[in-house]
């Protein structure tokens, strides 16, 4: 399992979404979840760079995990995510600090018709708050953005979440491009 | 003066004199407290070759300019002395509150000197001082003792295994705080030293009360973020670790032959949690809350160096037992951790496994020094040398090793090796980088980079421990913040830097100390079993060509020659006059 986690962390360093010190991703098997732990390089994950953590009872193994484990747990519990990406990509953030509103709407065509909308979410990290936000957005959208923070999306496997963070990170730089020019032209 | 009290009590029991002198802020801030300020007095008062359980021999209590602050985990204060199991200089810490203590009194520590001529006990109210008879304590156990002495105040005391030599005797505050390991309860008691009372009612003077304000903040919040400290030591103590180095296969188990014990999950925080309802027993002014005991028994929950030792090394699943191998330790003042290992080494020598009747049995003699036990209260290298195998001792320096096999975590190998006390974990806590990836994770299979960074943890460790503040507070808080809190108390400027600079300072102070004790660079090294053996894991023994190339580096990055002598140049930098 930590052989998927590896490929999609290279992935996701190597495209500019996240620098490899930030984010983190997991992959739930029956109740158990499979998680980054906390200080590790997601382009150099390797099977002593995850941990595996029950799904229902934190232990003494949720204190080497990734300090949002506590948000992935969650999601596992609320949705029927069986993987999550959190990154920290960086028109993400941009745009969940611009926007006035919580929810997102992409203006290029393939994201409208992939996402429709990004939910904007509130919480620090680790924090119970987020991790209920966080549940409540996935329950009916592909992906959100935790504001000033970062892209989390789940899938079925590792590569429907990944290209859902891609996605979400295509529309943010466009929507910032074309805000840019529009403004520009008035 | 702002932090310090500038002053300490020195205590001559031979000739049952005491006064009080001052201290210098220059030379304080040199050295800062704690740790640094016993090292100091020791270096240079103790005469290198004397036995360390004669009258010739110094103890120091000594606090920190922390200490007795509300900064969190300031309640600790550390104990110095030459060490009757190493022969190398001792430094121990412990929390509890008897270390704010001693700062409320109105001094920053005692040094004592000399033997009293019958048992004795120091009596500290404020501003005074004095030495009174002992005889109705001598005998008992450490629980008695602090029962029968608190109603004039915070106690420190020696149960009956300081009193009788053994040589990892315990001195133990506030009932189950313990200066541990060296066996400096067995200094206090060849000086007829039963016990220390201490009350006081001064506040500790702070210079600038809006900046601590904000620092004290700032270290708050990072130590509430950080899942390690406000979630991990504080849901199970440090029995957070046995099913995290169980699954990482460094636990010891059966005296270190192998690296995973079967029933750690029977012995593990999990397990406590599950069996017995807690109670949290903080130290003085500590958010964290590592420290329990349970629910209306006064039992406490054993720490994980203890499981590790009592549990996995000695191959003992029950939990109860451990608890009650803990508590008779605590009884009788005796360290946790070399008591374990002893036990473990008298148990592969002679080939039978243990019975949880048995261990307590032997706990129990080597508390009483009666048979068996008289032999094993030299502790594991004298017993294992005095039965011929001393390949059998897991010991570094004389100090048996702590509860983290280090053919799994290369960094901590390299920190036992070069540890001025001997095989300890917390010289330089390189579980915090290896295992819980704190502040950085960094693979812990390779000895790569680990050299630098060792040292510069052993820097500042020992500046922590000679502010004090607790090992456990650093995984979320770095020198910048005890630099900046330790500012605000003092109104002297200090900042990181000059933080670590002072730990290197105390460093090779120890080191200075230890070379004349005839310890030298063959003595920084690993019991033969570590390089021979893989622990039951293929491949996993340490290259000895690794060890040694990895020991070189860390000489350089100290200034030391490759003898590990450190140069006069770098005394010279650090202001050591040796
Ligand atoms: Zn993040």
């Amino acid at each position: 399992m930590w052989r998927e986690i590896s490929k999609f962390g290279k992935k996701m360093v190597q495209c500019g979404l996240t620098h490899s010190h930030f984010g983190n991703i997991s992959v739930r098997v029956g109740n158990r979840l499979i998680i980054t732990r906390s200080g590790s390089m997601l382009d150099e994950i390797d099977e002593n760079m995850v941990v595996e953590l029950d799904l229902d009872k934190p232990s003494s193994f949720d204190t080497i995990a990734s300090s949002e484990a506590i948000v992935h747990r969650h999601i596992y519990k609320e949705t029927s995510a069986l993987a999550i990406i959190h990154a920290h990509s960086p028109f993400a953030i941009v745009q969940s600090m611009v926007s006035s509103t919580n929810l997102l709407i992409p203006t290029d065509c393939e994201s409208k018709y992939f996402l429709h909308e990004i939910p904007i979410i509130t919480g620090g990290v680790g924090s119970k708050e987020l991790a209920k936000n966080a549940a409540h957005a996935l329950k009916d959208h592909k992906g959100a953005i935790i504001k000033e923070h970062g892209p989390i999306a789940m899938g079925k496997i590792v590569e429907e979440a990944f290209v859902t963070i891609c996605s979400i990170e295509h529309a943010c730089q466009v929507k910032y491009f074309t805000d840019i020019l529009l403004q520009r032209k008035r | 003066m702002f932090g310090w009290n500038g002053k300490i009590a020195n205590v001559y029991l031979t000739e049952k004199k005491t006064e009080i002198v001052p201290l210098s802020e220059k030379f304080l801030s040199k050295y800062l407290g704690g740790r640094g300020l016993g090292v100091k007095f020791v270096y240079d008062l103790v005469k290198p070759g004397i036995d360390p359980l004669s009258w010739e021999n110094i103890l120091v209590f000594a606090t920190g300019p922390l200490t007795g602050t509300t900064c969190p985990t300031s309640g600790r204060y550390a104990a110095v002395s030459k060490s009757p199991l190493t022969g190398s200089i001792f430094d121990s810490n412990s929390g509890g509150s008897f270390g704010p203590e001693l700062k409320f009194a109105g001094i920053d520590g005692l040094a004592i000197y000399g033997k009293a001529e019958q048992p004795v006990y120091i009596e500290i109210g404020n501003g005074k001082i004095s030495i009174k008879d002992a005889k109705h304590l001598w005998g008992k156990n450490t629980r008695e003792v602090t029962r029968e002495l608190s109603k004039l105040g915070r106690v420190a005391c020696i149960g009956k295994a300081g009193e009788k030599g053994v040589r990892f005797a315990n001195i133990m505050n506030d009932y189950t705080h313990t200066c541990g390991r060296g066996g400096l309860g067995a200094v206090m008691g060849s000086k007829n030293l039963k016990a220390i009372v201490v009350k006081g009612d001064r506040k500790v003077s702070i210079s600038d009360r809006e900046r601590y304000k904000k620092y004290f903040q700032d270290i708050t919040r990072l130590l509430v973020a950080s899942p390690v400290s406000s979630k991990g030591l504080s849901e199970y103590g440090t029995a957070v670790l046995v099913n995290l180095t169980n699954y990482m296969r460094i636990l010891p188990t059966g005296n270190f032959r192998f690296s995973r014990f079967d029933f750690a999950e029977e012995i593990s925080g999990e397990k406590i949690n599950s069996v017995f309802p807690i109670k949290k027993t903080p130290c003085y002014a500590c958010p964290i809350a590592c420290k329990r005991e349970v629910r209306n028994t006064e039992m406490e929950v054993p720490e994980y160096e203890t499981i590790s030792m009592f549990g996995s090394s000695c191959r003992i699943s029950n939990i109860q037992t451990i608890m009650k191998a803990n508590r008779l330790c605590n009884e009788y003042g005796i360290d946790t951790i070399t008591a374990g290992s002893t036990i473990a080494c008298h148990s592969e020598l002679n080939g039978e496994e243990l019975t949880d009747k048995k261990l307590l049995e032997l706990v129990e003699l080597i508390g009483e020094k009666e048979g068996i036990g008289e032999e094993l209260s030299q502790g594991s290298m004298r017993f294992a040398r005095a039965n011929k195998r001393p390949d059998k001792s897991m010991q570094v320096k004389g100090l048996e090793l702590p509860g983290y096999d280090p053919r799994g975590v290369l960094g901590l190998a390299l920190g036992y090796a070069t540890s001025n006390r001997g095989g300890c974990h917390l010289r330089a806590y390189m579980i915090g980088p290896e295992i819980f990836g704190k502040p950085k994770l960094v693979n812990r299979l390779t000895f790569s980079g680990k050299s630098g960074l060792v040292q510069v943890i052993q820097n500042l460790f020992s500046a922590v421990d000679s502010l004090v503040v607790c090992k456990f507070a650093l995984f979320s808080v770095g020198e910048e913040e005890w630099a900046n809190i330790l500012s605000a108390v003092t109104g002297i400027e200090f900042v990181s830097e000059s933080l670590l600079e002072i730990g290197e300072r105390i460093w090779n102070t120890e080191r200075l100390f230890n070379l004349k004790e005839k310890f030298s660079n063959k003595d920084d090294t690993l019991p033969e079993r570590f390089f021979r053996e893989d622990g039951g894991v293929a491949g996993r023994n340490i290259k000895k060509e690794e060890f040694l190339e990895s020991l070189l580096e860390y000489y350089r990055f100290r200034g030391w020659n490759r003898k590990g002598v450190p140069t006069k140049e770098k005394l010279a930098r650090l202001n050591i006059l040796n």
